[in-house]
């Protein structure tokens, strides 16, 4: 299945509105494929990402691989987060609620 | 829900944001692009029980005292689809997630849409999408 999502980039401009990003340590909950990893990286946060799904995450890990460590990836659930408290600066519910 | 966004609230540094960014409860339109003309086919059927328990949820904690809505954003979000089989997939794909009506007529009406087009042609999905930024608050210094 190959599907573009949001091409014209209204997401990115959106979020760029709302929040300032670069530098800021982020968590992406359901980063999936790393779709929004990508463009949060670009605006240049330093994102941690999870998802549920291990063959998503793999998929993730491959695409985001040019990024080196600013953005990491794991295998993880919103509701059981193996993160420390106050670590994040933002905290970004990717169409996972 | 809940217990998600309570977690989020746990990990974020103090007066950081949590960005909720999803669906609108809303239905998506469904149309086909063919030598430049944007013709809509239908809108798809989903249930919206998962959007609205989400925004109970959002409402719950900031009662709570856990987070203050600062600002949010609606803007419509397209995915663009190559073929009828990337629809159909699309379809299967969302039926798993969020119980939904049968979509069979209007994959039939992709279909046909697809094969009258004689130019180059690609489907549109259309729906809004909302991007909220909550500010974590300290419930001990906001009751």
């Amino acid at each position: 299945m190959s599907i573009r999502i949001d091409p014209d980039l209204r997401e990115v401009a959106a979020l760029k509105r709302i929040a300032e990003w670069r530098g800021r340590h982020v968590l992406e909950i359901g980063c999936g494929e790393g779709r929004l990893s990508v463009r949060l990286a670009r605006l240049g946060a330093i994102v941690w990402g999870i998802d549920p799904d291990p063959a998503r995450i793999r998929a993730a890990r491959r695409r985001l691989r040019r990024f080196g460590r600013r953005v990491r990836v794991g295998v993880g659930r919103a509701e059981r987060l193996a993160h420390g408290a106050g670590s994040f600066d933002l905290v970004v519910l990717s169409w996972a609620l | 829900m809940v217990h998600a966004l309570r977690q989020a609230h746990r990990v974020l540094k103090p007066g950081g944001l949590l960005i909720d960014l999803r669906p609108a409860p809303a239905h998506r339109r469904v149309g086909i692009v063919s030598g430049g003309r944007y013709r809509r086919l239908g809108t798809t059927a989903e249930s919206l029980d998962l959007d609205r328990a989400a925004e109970r949820a959002v409402r719950r904690v900031r009662r709570a005292g856990l987070f203050r809505l600062e600002t949010g954003i609606r803007f419509d979000c397209q995915r663009v689809l190559d073929t009828p089989a990337d629809f159909r997939a699309w379809v299967e794909e969302m039926a798993t997630r969020r119980a939904a009506s049968s979509h069979d007529r209007l994959i039939g009406r992709v279909e046909r849409a697809f094969a009258r087009a004689r130019t180059a042609r690609k489907l549109i999905m259309q729906g809004p999408v909302v991007a909220r930024a909550l500010r974590r608050l300290d419930p001990r210094l906001t009751s």
